[in-house]
């Protein structure tokens, strides 16, 4: 059985070796679609990061009425039985204040509405997050239903328009790293199909003296596995010492606003994800090739 | 033992090739299929070694009913029958031995069975003395030896050779018919040649079947006159 799979290993290498112009063609165009792979990989990822963060980060203030008969603690049981709620946080009235007074940096200002502490406009408020963005309109809905919240404020329109475009980017990232799969899967298909046509006389030997199916296809789908594994190797290398790169001299965040995700091990475990789609595409583009020409001959 | 019943063949281009022919070959009969370009012999040898299903009628090899056979068998079917063509189809890269034992590492066999089979059947060939040269270094004849020698490696029930002389002289022609003759006796293997050569037939008279537009026209018992 190990002579049969070091036979085979042998045998794809020695295709490999004896096709070596068509199969590094190959392995490059591969090369070049793991690169867009990685790089849509790296940039849908980065997006499903900010997403959630952005998701995560959407909250909601409900005003409690100031004439409420209702304690803090049975307000907040209500609302966190509200489906899609998270948790809550309670702010009193001069918490809001203090909040509101942070968001001045200028200690002119701060002093100037210092003044109004003592007639505090605000009210006393609670804080509910959502566990997704999706859940935000009907969280609203169901605050506002309650009788003791006075209002409801969220991000308004533009937050849920934000998430919705990112979310279509990310959508749109995912579809094309499996458009690009494919295309992977195309050209191994193509190059491991000129080689079966340059070795057909092998082939029919092999059939004509009872060799199975599976012991002409074997050395077929190693070179497949080989082109694949070697159109990897520098999208690997591009991708994280790309990363890497753009990490260090962007700070960690992309114009000042996107924050990239931490390169250690996240980088890694994208060169491997490249790294098995190229083994992966290999072996799917051969043995597609070898199997539709096994299928044409009985 | 090959029995051939009502066996017809119709291409999808819609060409007859075989018309409900009828035959039987016993088990180490030696046998000759004549019949001119286009008669269906081709077709007749493709069916026998499971390249081709019958359109209709029965072909069973062996025991085993070729037109039945699953895909997935028909590697195993190919190793009780041989094949030999006009055109060698050696592997140029291999040397002799390579090429022969080439047909026993398929399979799986051990290599000291391997190699041992190998010296058997390249002296049974007469190709003894050649077997580290490589296809181009060796004439037409021998060339030939060896494609034999790889066909009867797997020890085959039958041997089916297809114009196995075409591209031979008639002194070499002679030699490879005397070498069929050889493996029919002391391999016990059922042959069967098909072949335009009417003077190699006359030369080692055996049964002759003659196929005409894809009807057996005459089935000759040895010695009868052609």
């Amino acid at each position: 059985m190990f002579r049969r799979f070091f036979h085979h290993i042998k045998e794809g290498f020695y295709g490999f070796g004896r096709h070596i112009g068509m199969a590094l063609s190959s392995a490059s165009a591969v090369m070049i679609t793991l690169i867009l792979i990685g790089l849509f990989i790296v940039l849908t990822l980065n997006l499903y990061a900010m997403t959630s963060s952005i998701e995560d980060s959407i909250t909601l203030s409900a005003l409690v009425k100031d004439e409420t008969s209702l304690t803090e603690e049975e307000l907040q049981s209500q609302i966190e039985a509200i489906s899609g709620v998270d948790y809550v946080e309670y702010h009193t009235k001069d918490e809001e204040f203090d909040y509101y007074l942070d968001t001045y940096n200028d200690p002119d200002l701060r002093s100037f509405y210092e003044t109004y502490r003592d007639d505090n406009p605000f009210k006393n408020a609670f804080i509910v997050y959502a566990r997704s963005g999706e859940d935000i309109q009907t969280i609203k809905t169901a605050l506002e239903a309650i009788d003791d919240i006075d209002e409801v404020y969220d991000g308004g329109d533009n937050t849920y328009t934000l998430v919705e475009i990112l979310d279509n980017v990310r959508i749109a990232g995912g579809t094309l790293v499996a458009a690009l799969c494919i295309l992977a899967i195309y050209l191994i298909y193509n190059t491991i199909k000129i080689t079966i046509a340059s070795r057909s006389d092998e082939i029919w030997i092999m059939r004509n003296v009872g060799a199975k199916n599976g012991y002409v296809r074997a050395p077929f789908l190693v070179e497949g596995i080989i082109i694949g594994f070697i159109g990897a190797i520098i999208p690997m290398l591009v991708i994280v010492l790309g990363y890497i790169y753009l990490y260090s001299t962007s700070g960690g965040s992309l114009f000042g606003a996107f924050s990239l995700i931490y390169p250690y091990p996240f980088i890694f475990y994208v060169a491997l994800t490249l790294l098995g789609i190229g083994v992966v595409v290999g072996f799917f583009g051969s043995y597609i090739s070898v199997f539709k020409y096994l299928r044409l001959r009985r | 033992m090959i029995k051939i019943e009502n066996v017809s063949k119709v291409y999808k281009n819609g060409t007859r090739a075989l018309d409900r022919i009828n035959l039987e070959v016993q088990d180490e009969e030696f046998v000759y299929i004549v019949g001119s370009t286009g008669s269906g012999k081709s077709t007749l040898i493709k069916i026998l070694d499971g390249e081709e299903v019958p359109s209709s009628g029965k072909a069973i090899v062996n025991g085993v009913d070729v037109g039945s056979l699953r895909f997935s068998k028909v590697p195993i079917y190919r190793r009780n029958v041989g094949v030999v063509f006009q055109d060698y189809r050696l592997l140029p890269r291999k040397t002799v031995f390579e090429n022969v034992a080439y047909a026993l590492e398929v399979v799986d066999t051990p290599k000291q069975v391997l190699r041992q089979r190998v010296r058997e059947v390249l002296k049974l060939v007469d190709i003894s003395d050649k077997s580290n040269a490589f296809p181009d270094e060796l004439s037409g004849g021998q060339q030939q030896r060896v494609a034999i020698a790889r066909a009867i490696a797997n020890r085959p029930k039958i041997l089916i050779a297809d114009e196995p002389t075409g591209n031979l002289d008639p002194r070499k022609s002679d030699e490879i018919i005397s070498l069929f003759e050889k493996i029919n006796a002391e391999e016990h293997t059922t042959i069967l040649i098909v072949t335009h050569d009417v003077g190699i037939v006359r030369h080692h008279p055996k049964r002759v079947i003659m196929i005409e537009s894809g009807n057996v026209a005459a089935d000759l018992p040895k010695g009868a006159k052609i």
